[in-house]
């Protein structure tokens, strides 16, 4: 027999047809049948039930594998039938078991910590990748863009004769300068130095020219390229749920930070680098001032401030490093930095268009 | 439930209100951030389970069964089979344009074009399957037998035809495909029909056409005044503009922009409106027929309340536009004639394993 506070008048759906019946809930022990009249259907478990949306039909339950089959309360539950019935969902199951505040402050730590990963991580990756791998890489990406650069013959030794003075111990760095009207220089992957020409019109001393460069070897030791390469793979997945736009920006944010960081990196092997070889910094120096100011063709210089962000603080720190009573001696002769300046000389576009 | 017969006529109701939804709606935020973004497919879910629980019809509310593990196992393999090897053919495409080979890389954006234009149209008709599939009333769901399969080549040449037809065809699409994909759908035991017509909105869409028209008499007409004020004397070649004339100048930048983008929108609003209301009003189940009320008025006052809105809370009020959307359909939404209960059973179509992956890949809406 079942007391009274075990049956309960519900609606119901048996899924099969549209038609609602009303009928009498009797629970008893861990299961329930419904009554609908005189006819009583067959038993099933409180356990089987499934819970409906706190936020949208609360008092309603589900029964596993029977899509579509529904009982919903009219009246209050009594107590303790209350008690068997599994609880309302409303978050997701990992939120409902923790509660709001506390899933939100574990997610958010968890988040941390993955961001934390994906930032730290390229770093330590990037230079466990193999050169060689990091070469084929580059071959994929860019193919042999910058591998024929200017062929200028006394360009070229001059170009040499520069190489060998920032950096003598290294015989596989690879410089090249490409015909381009911008005022910038790049390292690709694979560790491949490219010089526009246009940075060559723009400098005044060929210091400056060695300071970039020096800058640039800067980012293939530190393998910068690599590690913002995996950085960026890395954003892009973890950010990849996030809505569009906000992923984007903050994806641009962090990428921006760090780029900052190896920035200041490859600086510090410049400095490094001019000092050892008694090139004197202040030229590099008053490049990056002159760039800064956008004093002159201010659209020009656009594209290396845009890759490399100049700030007065860079300039003041090859200007700090300055040794006075120091020997410097220039990077070049006058007749080799001509001769360096006129290495694009007879190109016309290295860039050449083929199917 | 005859009380609510006397009160109100109407098949379709709303009742939910923004103050029940905003809780939900800021909860969904938080775990959204903190989870980043992962939560995105749970707060969907969610969302869906609001709207539809407050959304009556004749004299039951629509439930939502969907859930966000679904939507997010639909997003990771879209991921895997789309997203994937598109980024991976990305890669390969800036490596062919370095070498140098344009026209190779060409040839490969186009190629890419049409495999996206295809899976757009499969992505389209299978979002449709998967949402009436977990949309229960009564305790009975819609579905669809087919996969997408054959409307995505459907899709795929329409929309061809519509773009070699200058577009003049894209009403005779429209209609078409509304037809393909609701002809193909079901609720519990009884199909969709459609027969919507591309004539009744074919002058409408005409006045895409006329734009280009208005657009020049516009820009006639500013040039005249920009004249008018260089006679003024204000401007000389040579001269230094004064800060007034640049004022004016960026004036009329801006005017031009917001007339351009302004007319665009209009026009589109003035076409969709009326294609809106002949396909829902073309479309019907069993012996209900429906019909959707909202004029060119509706839906601009929708947009511009949207937009009002995002731009007031500057951003925040993005999380309300699903709830003002979903409300501007089912108030707009009608239904006449009967249904019958005893002859709807529960749909035998096979239900969809996973969400609309494909279809939050491309972004694009369901109906």
């Amino acid at each position: 027999m079942s007391a009274p506070s075990d049956l309960a008048p519900v609606w119901h759906y048996d899924g099969i047809s549209a038609v609602r019946r009303q009928a009498m809930l009797v629970a008893d022990g861990d299961g329930f049948t419904l009554r609908h009249g005189d006819l009583t259907g067959e038993r099933h478990a409180f356990a089987d039930l499934t819970p409906g949306d706190r936020d949208a039909q609360a008092a309603t339950f589900g029964l596993a594998g029977r899509p579509g089959w529904r009982i919903g309360f009219t009246d209050a539950i009594p107590p303790d039938l209350a008690a068997r019935l599994p609880r309302s969902q409303r978050y997701g199951r990992w939120v409902d078991r923790l509660g709001l505040w506390r899933a939100a402050a574990g997610f958010a730590a968890v988040a941390t910590v993955v961001v934390v990963v994906v930032l730290r991580t390229p770093a330590i990756v990037a230079r466990m990748v193999p050169a060689s791998v990091e070469q084929r890489l580059g071959e994929v990406m860019v193919g042999d863009f910058g591998r024929k650069g200017c062929q200028d013959a006394a360009g070229r030794a001059a170009l040499a004769t520069l190489k060998q003075r920032i950096d003598p111990d290294d015989p596989t760095l690879e410089i090249q300068v490409v015909k381009l009207p911008m005022v910038n220089a790049v390292t690709l992957p694979g560790g491949r130095i490219v010089v526009f020409d246009g940075l060559l019109k723009a400098a005044d001393s060929p210091d400056a020219v060695a300071g970039v460069i020096a800058h640039e070897i800067g980012h293939v030791r530190n393998r910068d390229v690599m590690e913002s390469l995996l950085r960026q793979v890395g954003l892009s997945v973890l950010l990849g749920g996030l809505e569009g736009h906000v992923g984007g920006y903050t994806n641009a944010l962090l990428a921006t930070a760090y780029s900052r960081e190896a920035e200041a990196r490859a600086d510090g092997h410049a400095i490094r680098l001019l000092s050892d070889q008694r090139l004197s910094p202040i030229p590099t120096a008053r490049f990056f001032t002159r760039l800064g100011r956008g004093a002159d063709g201010a659209e020009r210089m656009f594209a290396y401030l845009a890759s490399h962000p100049v700030s007065a603080d860079r300039a003041a720190r090859f200007r700090r490093s300055r040794v006075t009573g120091e020997r410097y001696t220039p990077a070049l002769d006058a007749p080799a930095w001509a001769a360096l300046r006129g290495i694009c000389r007879g190109e016309t576009d290295t860039i050449d268009w083929r199917f | 439930m005859d009380d609510d017969r006397a009160a109100d006529a109407k098949a379709f109701r709303f009742t939910g209100t923004w103050q029940e939804f905003a809780p939900i709606a800021f909860t969904n935020l938080l775990l959204t951030i903190v989870t980043l973004g992962v939560y995105t497919f749970w707060a969907r879910a969610r969302t869906r389970r609001y709207l539809w629980s407050r959304t009556r019809f004749i004299d039951d509310r629509l439930e939502w069964t969907g859930t966000g593990l679904e939507l997010f196992v639909g997003y990771l393999i879209a991921f895997v089979l789309f997203i994937l090897p598109f980024g991976v053919i990305n890669l390969v495409l800036q490596g062919v344009m370095m070498r140098g080979h344009q026209g190779a890389a060409g040839l490969m954006v186009f190629v890419l074009y049409l495999a996206i234009l295809y899976l757009l149209g499969v992505a389209r008709f299978r979002a449709l399957r998967y949402r009436l599939s977990r949309t229960f009333w009564h305790g009975i769901r819609g579905g669809s037998d087919a996969q997408g399969v054959r409307y995505g080549w459907s899709y795929f040449w329409k929309t061809a035809v519509s773009f070699l037809t200058v577009y003049l065809m894209t009403p005779w699409a429209m209609a078409r495909l509304w037809n393909e994909r609701w002809n193909a759908m079901s609720f519990g035991s009884i199909p969709f029909r459609s027969d919507a017509r591309w004539q009744p909105v074919f002058g409408r869409f005409l006045l895409f056409y006329a734009l280009p028209f208005v657009l020049t008499i516009a820009v006639g007409l500013l040039f005249v005044t920009m004249m008018g004020a260089q006679m003024g004397g204000a401007f000389r070649p040579g001269a230094q503009p004064t800060a007034a004339m640049l004022i004016l100048f960026a004036a009329v930048g801006i005017a031009f922009y917001a007339f351009f983008f302004g007319a665009l929108g209009l026009v589109a609003m003035i076409y969709y409106a009326a294609f809106f209301r002949e396909a829902v009003g073309a479309t019907s189940l069993g012996r209900l027929e429906f019909g959707f009320g909202a004029t060119t008025k509706d839906w601009i006052l929708l947009y511009l309340g949207n937009l009002g809105l995002v731009i007031v809370t500057l951003g925040i009020g993005t999380i309300f536009v699903p709830y003002r959307n979903w409300a501007f359909f089912v108030r707009h939404m009608a239904a006449y004639g009967e249904v019958d209960l005893d002859g709807l059973r529960q749909s035998a179509t096979r239900e969809p394993g996973q969400g609309e992956g494909l279809l939050d890949a491309f972004d694009v809406g369901a109906f």
